[in-house]
Parts: C-alpha cells; sequence; structure tokens
C-alpha cells in the first residue's frame, strides 16, 4: 500500500479534483495549486480514484473516460521522459526537456508560454525538490541560464538514483505539471560520438563495390574509462539522393565494417550512442560522406569476364547440339550393341517364327540367304569347333554332276554317274591327314560308299525333297551299296572327348574318326578302329570332391562292358594335384588310357538321379541300352519315324542305333 | 507478448546454461584460484545486465496495462525497504569508495532482495492482470538470476578479503493489502523499487569490473 500524504478527501472535492484531472490530461495546463505550494502531495491517490471512478462518469462530463483513453497514449506528467513535441506548446510555462549527458550533471530547459520577458531571477524560479529519506526542502535551480532558459544542475546538485521534481514559480505563481518527477537514469543522453572516420578495406574483384571500415571515438563526455557509463553505438548510413536511412546494429565498439557499398555513389554516414541499461539514444554526430571513385580496371577486367563466360556458355550450347543431334550414333561409339546370336545369312526373325522350314533350306544353302559357302574364318583357330564345310571348290565339284542347286542334295546324291569317290575325293579338300581341322563331314574318301548325310537327312524336318529322295531311293539299296561303318555323322555332333592325339571323340553311338586311321585300309581297320573307338568312348564322370584327398582314378567300375545295370555309379574323385582345392564343377576328362575297358555308353543327356551317401552320381539310365557301336556287324539303318523334334531324346536314338 | 515471453524463455535457457557455467567457473576458481578476479567480475556484470533489463522489461509490462499507475508508483526512495543501505550516490563517490564497501554493499542489496523476490513471485500469481503469466515468468527468472548472482558474488568476496564480507540484511515487511488493486499496485512499486536497486548493482559492478581490469580496456 503506498503510504499516501494526501488525507481522505470529501466526494465533491474529489469530483472535483477528478474533473480537473481530466481536464489536465488532456489539455495539459498548469494547475494553480496552492496546496502544492504547502507541501501536500499532489499526486493523486490512485485507489481513491479508482473507487471514485464510477461517480467520475457521473459527475464530470462525458468526455472524461474518452480524456482518460486519449491519456493512455499521452502522460503529460513524464515530460521529460517521453519526447515532447513543442510545437503544440501550451500557454503557461513548462519544462521542455531535461537531459543529462554524462550521468553526473543535468540540464532542464523551460519554456516561459504566454510570458514574455522573464529575464531575471525574479520572474522565474525553479524549484526543485528531491525525494530523499530525509526530507529536504524545496531548493532552487543552482544555476540558470536565462539566455537558453535552461537550469543547470552541476555535479554537486546530481544525485544519480534520487527523484527530482521540478517547479516552475512565475510571479509567485507555481505552474507545475502533474508529477515532473524523474531520476537521473531515465534522462541519460549521451553526446554523440566523435571522430568519425573511415577506411576502405577491400575492393570487389569485379570493382564495383568495396567494403569500409567506419571507426569513431566515444564521446569525451561519457566517463567511459572509469567505468561509470558503458555505451552503446548505432550507425546509419545512407546513399546522398535517397531519404531513408538504413539501420546498423547496435554494439558497443568503436567501429563498424559496411559491406557492399558501391562505386561511383556518395554515401552519408551519422552515428549516435545510448548508455548501454537505459536505451536512451543521443543525438546523432555530423554526417560524414563516403566516396569512392572507380579505377581504370573496371573497364578492362569485366567485360573479359563476360567475353569469356559467354564464350564458354556458348561452346557448351554447341556441344549440346552437337550431341542431341548425333545422339545415335554417339550411342552406337560409346555403347556398341552386344551382337545377338546370328548366323549370317539367316534372318532371326524366322527362328523366332519357328518357321524351320525355311530355315532348314536355308540353311542347306538353298535359296537366297543360303550358307556361305567358306567357313567363317574365326572359326579356324578353335579345332574343337565342327562345322561343315560347304566351300567352292565343292560348288565346282557340284557342276560336275547333275546340279541340284542345293548343298544338300550335293552330299546326298547316290545315283551319280561320277565316281563318287572321286568326287568326292576332289571335293573334300579340307580332309587331310593329320589335319586337326576335326572336321566331322571329313569322311574317308577311299570309301565312296559312305553316305554320312542319310540319317542327316532324315534327322532334318521339312525337307520333302531330301526325304522323298531317300525313301525313293530307299535305304537298302544303300545299305546293300554302302556297307559303311561310318554311319550317323549328323551335321551337328556333340562332341565329347577330345583325344591327346588330337582326334574327336563323338558322343556314343557313334564311331570315332581317327584322323591316323585315313590313309590305311579301312576295311580292315575298321573293327580295329571301331574297338579303338569304342575303347575310346567312353567317358567318366568326375566328381570333385575336396574332401577326398588322395586321388582316385577312376578307369573302371567293376562292371563288364555291356552288363545291363540299373543304374551307374561314378564315383568321385579329386586331383592328385591339389588335394585342398576348392570344390569344382564337374568336369569331364580325357580317357587315361586307350586300354581302359569299355563300359556302357552314357547316353547324351542323362538326368543325375541322385548323389549317393558315396558322393557319388547316380545317372538314369538311358531308355534302352545302347549297344556300341557295333564293329561286328555293320550298322544298319532303319527307317525313322517322322519327327519334327529338334534334338536327339535317348529313345530316338535308340531308334537310329538299331 | 508472446514473442518477448519466447524471447525471453530462450534467454532463460541461455541463462541457465550461462549460470551454471557461471558457476562451475566459479567453483573451479574457488579451487584453483587461476582464474583473475576481473574475468570473474566481467562474469558477474554480464548476470547483472541480465537482471537489469529484466527488471526495466517487467516494469515497463506492467505499465503497459495500466498507464495511469505509472505516476503513481515512482518509488519514494523512502518507501523502498533498502532505502535506508548507504551507499554512493554519484560519481565521484562511487568512484572515491573502496572495493569492500562496494561489494558488501551489493551482497547487501542482493540479499536483501532474496525474501521480497519469493513474496511477490507468490503474490504474481494471482494478479489481475491481462498478462499476469507472464509477469510472474519474469519475477522466476529474476529470483534465478538474483541467486546466481548472489552466489558468484559470494565466491567473489571471499577472494577479496574479510572486510567485503560484510553483509547486512534490511528487513522487509511483508504488508499484505486485502484487495486486488492494492496488491497490484504494491507490486509495480515494489518492482520499481527492485528496478532502482538493479540499477545500482549494475552500475557499482561495472565500476568495479573496470577498476580490477586496468590492463584490459576492453573490461570497460
Amino acid at each position: 500500500m503506498i503510504p499516501s500524504t494526501t488525507t481522505a478527501h470529501n466526494p465533491t472535492a474529489h469530483s472535483h479534483n477528478a474533473q480537473d484531472f481530466c481536464v489536465e490530461e488532456f489539455s495539459v495546463t498548469a494547475r494553480h495549486r496552492e496546496s502544492v505550494s504547502q507541501g501536500v502531495n499532489p499526486r493523486w491517490n490512485i485507489s481513491t480514484f479508482l473507487s471514485t471512478f464510477p461517480s467520475i462518469m457521473t459527475v464530470s462530463s462525458k468526455y472524461c473516460p474518452l480524456l482518460l483513453v486519449v491519456s493512455l497514449f499521452f502522460t503529460p506528467g513524464c515530460a521529460f521522459l517521453s519526447d515532447w513535441d513543442d510545437s503544440a506548446a501550451p500557454l503557461v510555462p513548462h519544462f521542455t526537456a531535461c537531459v543529462s549527458r554524462e550521468m553526473t550533471t543535468f540540464s532542464c530547459w523551460w519554456n516561459p508560454g504566454s510570458f514574455q520577458n522573464l529575464t531575471s531571477s525574479q520572474d522565474i524560479k525553479i524549484i526543485y525538490h528531491k525525494k530523499s529519506p530525509i526530507k529536504s526542502e524545496w531548493n532552487e535551480c543552482p544555476q540558470y541560464d536565462f539566455q537558453n532558459r535552461e537550469c543547470y544542475f552541476d555535479a554537486k546538485h546530481t544525485e544519480v538514483w534520487v527523484t527530482y521534481c521540478l517547479e516552475i514559480h512565475v510571479h509567485n505563481v507555481t505552474y507545475t505539471n502533474e508529477d515532473d518527477c524523474f531520476t537521473l537514469n531515465d534522462i541519460v543522453r549521451p553526446d554523440p560520438p566523435v571522430a568519425l572516420n573511415w577506411t576502405l578495406l577491400n575492393l570487389s574483384p569485379s570493382g564495383l563495390r568495396y567494403d569500409v571500415l567506419v571507426s569513431w571515438d566515444h564521446p569525451p563526455s561519457a566517463d567511459v574509462n572509469s567505468g561509470w557509463m558503458s555505451v552503446e553505438y548505432q550507425l546509419q548510413f545512407r546513399e546522398v539522393n535517397s531519404t531513408k536511412w538504413k539501420d546498423m546494429e547496435i554494439q558497443s565498439q568503436p567501429k563498424q565494417t559496411i559491406y557492399g557499398l558501391h562505386i561511383e555513389r556518395e554515401y552519408e554516414v551519422h552515428i549516435r550512442c545510448s548508455m548501454k541499461p537505459y536505451s536512451k539514444f543521443g543525438e546523432f554526430s555530423k554526417s560524414i560522406f563516403i566516396q569512392v571513385t572507380g579505377t581504370g580496371d573496371d573497364g578492362t577486367s569485366f567485360p573479359v569476364m563476360l567475353v569469356l563466360i559467354f564464350g564458354i556458355s556458348g561452346i557448351v550450347i554447341i556441344i549440346m547440339f552437337i550431341v542431341v543431334s548425333q545422339q545415335q550414333r554417339i550411342m552406337m561409339i560409346l555403347l556398341p550393341p552386344v551382337p545377338a546370336p546370328k548366323i549370317k545369312g539367316i534372318d532371326s526373325e524366322l527362328i523366332k517364327k519357328g518357321k524351320l522350314e525355311e530355315l532348314n533350306l536355308m540353311l542347306s544353302g538353298g535359296g537366297v540367304g543360303g550358307l556361305p559357302a567358306h567357313a567363317p574364318d574365326f572359326y579356324q583357330d578353335e579345332p574343337w569347333v565342327e562345322f561343315i564345310e560347304v566351300d567352292t571348290e565343292a560348288a565346282d565339284c557340284g557342276e560336275k554332276e547333275e546340279n541340284q542347286g542345293s548343298d544338300t542334295q550335293r552330299l546326298l546324291t547316290l545315283s551319280q554317274p561320277v565316281p563318287p569317290h572321286m568326287h568326292i575325293g576332289t571335293c573334300n579338300v579340307n580332309c587331310f591327314p593329320g589335319d586337326d581341322s576335326g572336321l566331322a563331314s571329313c569322311y574317308d574318301p577311299d570309301h565312296p560308299d559312305q553316305d554320312p548325310l542319310i540319317s542327316m537327312v532324315t534327322l532334318l524336318p521339312g525337307q520333302p525333297e531330301d526325304r522323298e529322295g531317300v525313301s525313293d531311293r530307299g535305304l537298302d539299296p544303300v545299305r546293300a551299296t554302302a556297307p559303311q561303318t561310318w554311319v550317323n555323322t549328323d551335321f551337328y555332333a556333340q562332341v565329347s572327348n577330345v583325344m591327346p592325339s588330337g582326334g574327336v571323340v563323338l558322343s556314343p553311338g557313334q564311331q570315332l574318326r581317327v584322323q591316323e586311321n585315313k590313309d590305311e585300309s579301312k576295311k580292315g581297320s575298321n573293327p580295329k578302329a571301331c574297338e579303338e573307338n569304342a575303347t575310346d568312348v567312353h567317358f567318366q564322370l568326375l566328381v570333385v570332391d575336396p574332401e577326398m584327398t588322395e586321388s582316385k582314378q577312376n578307369s573302371t567300375p567293376s562292371t563288364p562292358p555291356g552288363s545291363v545295370e540299373g543304374y551307374q555309379t561314378v564315383p568321385p574323385q579329386t586331383l592328385e594335384s591339389r588335394p585342398t582345392e576348392e570344390l569344382q564343377s564337374t568336369y569331364i576328362l580325357p580317357p587315361e588310357s586307350p586300354q581302359s575297358p569299355v563300359f556302357t555308353p552314357v547316353a547324351d543327356y542323362t538326368v543325375v538321379q541322385e548323389v549317393n551317401s558315396q558322393h557319388s552320381l547316380l545317372l538314369n539310365p538311358p531308355a534302352q541300352q545302347v549297344p556300341p557301336p557295333s564293329c561286328q556287324s555293320q550298322h544298319p539303318l532303319k527307317p525313322l519315324p517322322a519327327m519334327t523334334v529338334d534334338y536327339i531324346t535317348p529313345e530316338l536314338f535308340g531308334h537310329l542305333s538299331k | 507478448m508472446i514473442l518477448q515471453e519466447t524471447s525471453l524463455e530462450d534467454t532463460d535457457m541461455d541463462r541457465s546454461k550461462g549460470r551454471k557455467l557461471f558457476m562451475t567457473v566459479l567453483c573451479l576458481v574457488a579451487v584453483s584460484g587461476a582464474l583473475p578476479i576481473a574475468d570473474l567480475l566481467d562474469r558477474a556484470a554480464q548476470h547483472s545486465d541480465r537482471l537489469h533489463s529484466l527488471s526495466t522489461l517487467l516494469t515497463q509490462e506492467m505499465d503497459t496495462h495500466f498507464p495511469f499507475m505509472e505516476q503513481g508508483t515512482t518509488p519514494q526512495p523512502s518507501q523502498c525497504h533498502t532505502s535506508t543501505l548507504e551507499g554512493p550516490t554519484d560519481k565521484v563517490q562511487a568512484l572515491q569508495v573502496s572495493e569492500h564497501t562496494l561489494m558488501s554493499l551489493l551482497r547487501s542489496l542482493l540479499q536483501s532482495w532474496a525474501e521480497p523476490l519469493a513474496f511477490l513471485s507468490a503474490s504474481a500469481n494471482t494478479l489481475p492482470h491481462p498478462a499476469h503469466s507472464s509477469i510472474f515468468n519474469k519475477i522466476q527468472q529474476l529470483q534465478q538470476n538474483s541467486k546466481s548472482l548472489r552466489h558468484g558474488l559470494d565466491i567473489l568476496s571471499a577472494r577479496m578479503g574479510p572486510a567485503a564480507q560484510v553483509v547486512s540484511i534490511l528487513p522487509f515487511y511483508r504488508n499484505d493489502p486485502g484487495d486486488k488493486i492494492s496488491k497490484l499496485i504494491n507490486l509495480q512499486f515494489q518492482l520499481n523499487c527492485f528496478r532502482r536497486d538493479s540499477d545500482k548493482i549494475d552500475s557499482f559492478l561495472k565500476v568495479l569490473r573496470c577498476r580490477s581490469g586496468r590492463m584490459r580496456p576492453d573490461l570497460c
């Protein structure tokens, strides 16, 4: 509770005073109050004021609440706390401002109002009193300055954390505003800083902008060194011809950097400061002007940069155009397409559509897109690749005989006036002894009766001509005329082995053509070759088991050749060279010795049934036990059923072989 | 208003962190004695800066809603409970007085406000003021800040000697007016008293700081 020095007022006095209060709030007129000079606290007792507010509403004019609201924005009692606008000066003497510059002294300025000629101390008196614990008397202004209408309080008369209340006495009449009281920290406004100057920090690379360091010194009146005042600065700058100032941050260092000023423009800079806790700024200093003129470098460096930039962008655009227009070619160069598996001269579309008739036609060389006469060159150095060579000499050969226009028929000609062996001999230019080309179709020229292509013909479906031809001719005459051992040499034969000597072992059911045997007399050697071939026609399926350290060479299962067994077991073996090697995939070893006994040949495609405990593979037996290519008997030819399969199954093969 | 609150909360976070840092630094100092007094005083001055700005904000917030109370609440020195503490009242005196006297005066002031702040924060909760929650928060922050400053000054004074240990705690009379308006007025008045005292504390600490760091112009 505020201990108030006022005594309780009677309601009428209340209302009267309230009205006056409202009026004064609005018009800011000093009240003639004798009670003030008597020391009665003129301040309004707020509680009583509030309690009498309803009465005020009724008693006083209806503008009072409005005035009260207006008073929210305008507190004339704190004339020294808010900035005073002197233009709406009332007619009574009043104080315009009180300012302390260094928190040691302060000054107050008054306005005489309607009174003129207040030049002496007799006319006007400034009285103040300090609200201190010790009830001090009212004192007069220690120093008058009538010229400036200033009352100056020096250091002796200034106390910091004390409330001062000032009044004006003119002709013994007291004029006072409501509570012209203040404490020193409310009125501190430091002087502006001094020695404002600037230095150029740096220039931008383009030469159009620069940075500036502005520095100054604290106002000399502010005693910063002893710590009595701590000062903060605020810089403002603007272009000379603009009206808006740009504020910089408030900070306490006596220097500030301004970035990004333009060349050839003039800037104006000024600064002001405030005491740190109080946030009331003093006046601005005088402005300084900053201007930096451009140097000659601006002209040359900048266009060079521009030219460079444009040039590079132009080049980039051109490259983009090239890339976009030549996209396909570049893609071809950079990412060449993977060649699809393709036979030259044969459209892959045909294969996709399943048109095997045309395909066979083409394969056989008939039609437009026939196979090339020469074998592709890139297979020359791979002897194990078998292919059919139908070359130009064959074509020449073909001319000698009746030219049926197809290679197949040429190969198949049986009834020809020309002795076949001669024909064959001249035509088979690739069949040289010791030739490692491994041509399956290279048959012995000494056996003119061979017709290696009979079975192939039968295998190739959709060749009505040939079949017809075959059927016309019948197989019997062939059988009769060609007691041959070289049958079942197909266009496509599966290589099952490569002999160390260089020969090729075909899949079982066919006989091996040993190159060395070509030049010998074949009739007699045939069975021998048969045997040899038979001996060689076996293969071993080796499963490498890493756990097995010793190598077991399985040359023979102890099965007699030709014995019929439900299953054939192939025990596992390991390489003796590297016992700790990783598990290898199944591979085929060449037979160790040609003397190894024959065991039942395995079909081309065999299904692995299971792996038993000894890590041996149990294979499916072939559908029919195919007897080894008999050397004893001639290989009979059988008429084959018409079939349209693409590959030989064991059943079919059985048919063939029987 | 809300922005003000959040910013103050953020500063409160910083302040609590700063306070902890301050405390650890001071503890280290108490143990090792390595940190010079100048730095300690610098830290204490920063604390008092925040204290003063907080109290100024608080009084402004109180006044924004009841401007007409401003006139009636400029505290008379005789009415603040710390008015009997004698201290320098102008610059000359402040610069003449010894450090120990200043330090003991500071500590007395702070100690004297410990209890009243607690009381005021309790009464601020039930204020008939539109922003009473924010005021309550600020008073709480004031409490914490002054507490940490108190501890810091205790440690500082321990290093300064026995003369700085003299502390006089002034009594505070809790007058609990019945009606709420009077409570409001009382609170505003007390906060103004506190603002004045925090201003004193701030000024004295800055004088002390500058005095202690003669070789370091950045402290002044």
